[in-house]
């Protein structure tokens, strides 16, 4: 393990009686990255994601947050802030006293309006959280992780039930956190904040990881696609085109910048308007997809 | 702890529901025996209305609390959030339960001590808070463990009757038939031994070595409830 990794997991198992939930996870997050854990349903992904947090025990294997064993919340934890999937505040205390408990229980200095401010949420200080709105509750949920700027800040589907304007102003707020060093670990069912933010990506599937690495990384793993109809009479398309039967046709490429040309090139020699064309690279939601292929077939 | 606590007192005071059922009602039934102390006197002794009094509070304003407090706690993930900072399972759960508990023995304290004024003080202070507090530590303990097979605040109106009641009763019979009779079965009985001991602090007559013995049962109470409690309690809902 190097002096910059962050988060190091080793041979992690849970189980549940006889069901294992996670079978063998190795992986490491270093110091900076924004790091995205994904999965399928049932993926594993929940458990594994509590074991790093130290809300749960490993039933095999080691992990290492910090240099720490994550269930030692006395030396771990003022390092860490956590925005939980649901939020778990008191309906009856208010938005600052639920910020001033949290703040001061994790260990670390920070201001209360200071971060009710960073999520709008100032004008609500004095609001018990049981009036507060499901977005504002999330909101307060990710004020009380990032009080006191921590070294690590677990993001569990943050930005769930948030209007625009407050997915944007959150991941401003973590962008500013990660110029400062802070490293993140994101879970998220919006593929596209994943696929925008993270700088690197682990896919779980059935408990295992199915891909891990960056972005560009996964996505290459799959063809890209470009898609076009040809008006009637039109000569046949250049070989890789795969009549779709609904009058379209599919291009599936690695090289999506030379046979979109090649396709163009042909288009022009022959006269033809190419309609609905578009060229797509492979996103995370194809991976996604794949796995789930993959997993029916087999 | 201490901001657990502080936080902890602030909701309890907040939610009126809580406030009238768990720590007006008891003080209420308590004012009930006082004020027909002569009649219960009759019927067992005023050893026996100070026992009665000790459980009410116990069984009311501490343990049915604790069970109430808890469970709503863990249904709101509170308890979760509590837990993902750098505070302590004990300290978390000291802070939870400490408000409670200070109430509990301002009110056991207040109400004694209006009952020894109007009806005569105990014959042994210190054996009297000996066994107030291990009442109180069986009930309080007792109350975590009943908190992990409940559910919601409203499942604790049905899980945390029966213990209630329970150790109520318990006070009921052993205060007054004493334990002449079915002397064994009276004394490991939840609260048996117990209430003897109040019966015996409040009322005298009885050697001291005779009531320091009835602290082994209890004392047995209070490790068995302590244990019950760690295998018990439940931090999360159940999914």
């Amino acid at each position: 393990m190097s002096t910059n990794t962050v988060i190091d997991v080793d041979g992690l198992d849970v189980t549940y009686g006889d069901f294992r939930a996670v079978k063998g996870l190795s992986f490491q997050i270093e110091r900076g990255e924004l790091y995205a854990l994904l999965g399928t349903n049932g993926a594993g992904k929940t458990s594994t994601l509590e074991v790093v947090e130290g809300h749960r025990k490993a039933t095999a294997g080691t992990v290492r947050v910090l240099g720490s064993d994550p269930g030692d919340r006395a030396a771990v934890r003022p390092r860490v802030g956590i925005m939980l999937q649901e939020s778990g505040f008191a309906p009856d205390l208010t938005a600052a006293e639920s910020t001033r408990l949290v703040g001061r229980l994790s260990g670390r200095e920070d201001s209360v309006d200071r971060v009710l401010d960073l999520v709008d949420l100032a004008h609500k200080a004095d609001t018990r959280v049981g009036q507060l709105s499901g977005g504002e509750k999330r909101r307060l949920d990710f004020a009380t992780a990032v009080y006191g700027s921590p070294e690590l800040l677990f993001l569990d589907e943050p930005t769930t039930g948030l209007d625009i304007q407050s997915r944007d102003a959150l991941w401003e707020v973590v962008h500013r956190l990660r110029e400062d060093g802070t490293t993140v670990v994101l879970t998220t069912h919006y593929l596209e904040e994943a696929q925008q933010r993270a700088d690197r990506v682990g896919l779980m599937h059935q408990g295992t990881f199915r891909h891990q690495g960056t972005v560009s990384e996964l996505t290459r793993s799959l063809p890209a696609g470009i898609r076009f109809s040809l008006p009637p009479g039109a000569p046949t398309p250049p070989a890789a085109s795969v009549a779709q039967g609904d009058g379209t046709y599919a291009i599936e490429t690695f090289e999506l910048q030379q046979d979109l040309k090649q396709l163009l090139d042909w288009a022009h020699t022959h006269g033809i308007e190419l309609d609905g064309l578009s060229a797509a690279p492979t996103r995370l939601d194809d991976v996604f997809r794949a796995i789930g292929a993959d997993s029916t077939a087999s | 702890m201490l901001p657990i606590a502080q936080n902890e007192l602030v909701q309890l005071f907040r939610n009126r529901a809580v406030l009238v059922t768990s720590l007006l009602m008891p003080v209420a039934v308590a004012a009930f025996f006082i004020s027909y102390r002569d009649t219960f006197t009759r019927i067992g002794s005023l050893g026996y209305v100070a026992a009665v009094l000790v459980f009410t509070i116990a069984a009311f304003s501490l343990y049915a609390t604790t069970v109430t407090t808890l469970a709503a706690r863990r249904q709101t993930l509170f308890l979760k959030r509590l837990r993902s900072t750098a505070a302590s399972d004990v300290s978390v759960l000291a802070g939870l339960v400490l408000p409670v508990s200070i109430i509990a023995v301002v009110q056991i304290g207040l109400i004694l001590g209006v009952f020894a004024a109007v009806g005569g003080g105990p014959s042994d202070a210190v054996l009297l808070v000996a066994a107030a507090v291990a009442i109180f530590a069986m009930m309080l303990a007792l109350g975590i463990a009943t908190a992990g097979v409940t559910n919601s605040p409203e499942h604790a109106q049905i899980t945390a009757l029966p213990l209630s009641l329970g150790v109520i009763a318990v006070a009921t019979w052993v205060g007054i038939t004493g334990t002449e009779s079915l002397t064994m079965l009276k004394r490991v009985l939840p609260g048996g031994a117990a209430t003897e001991l109040v019966v015996n602090a409040w009322n005298g007559g009885a050697p001291l070595t005779d009531s320091l013995l009835l602290l082994g049962p209890t004392l047995g109470w209070v490790a068995v409830s302590v244990v019950v409690a760690q295998r018990m309690f439940r931090w999360e809902p159940r999914r």
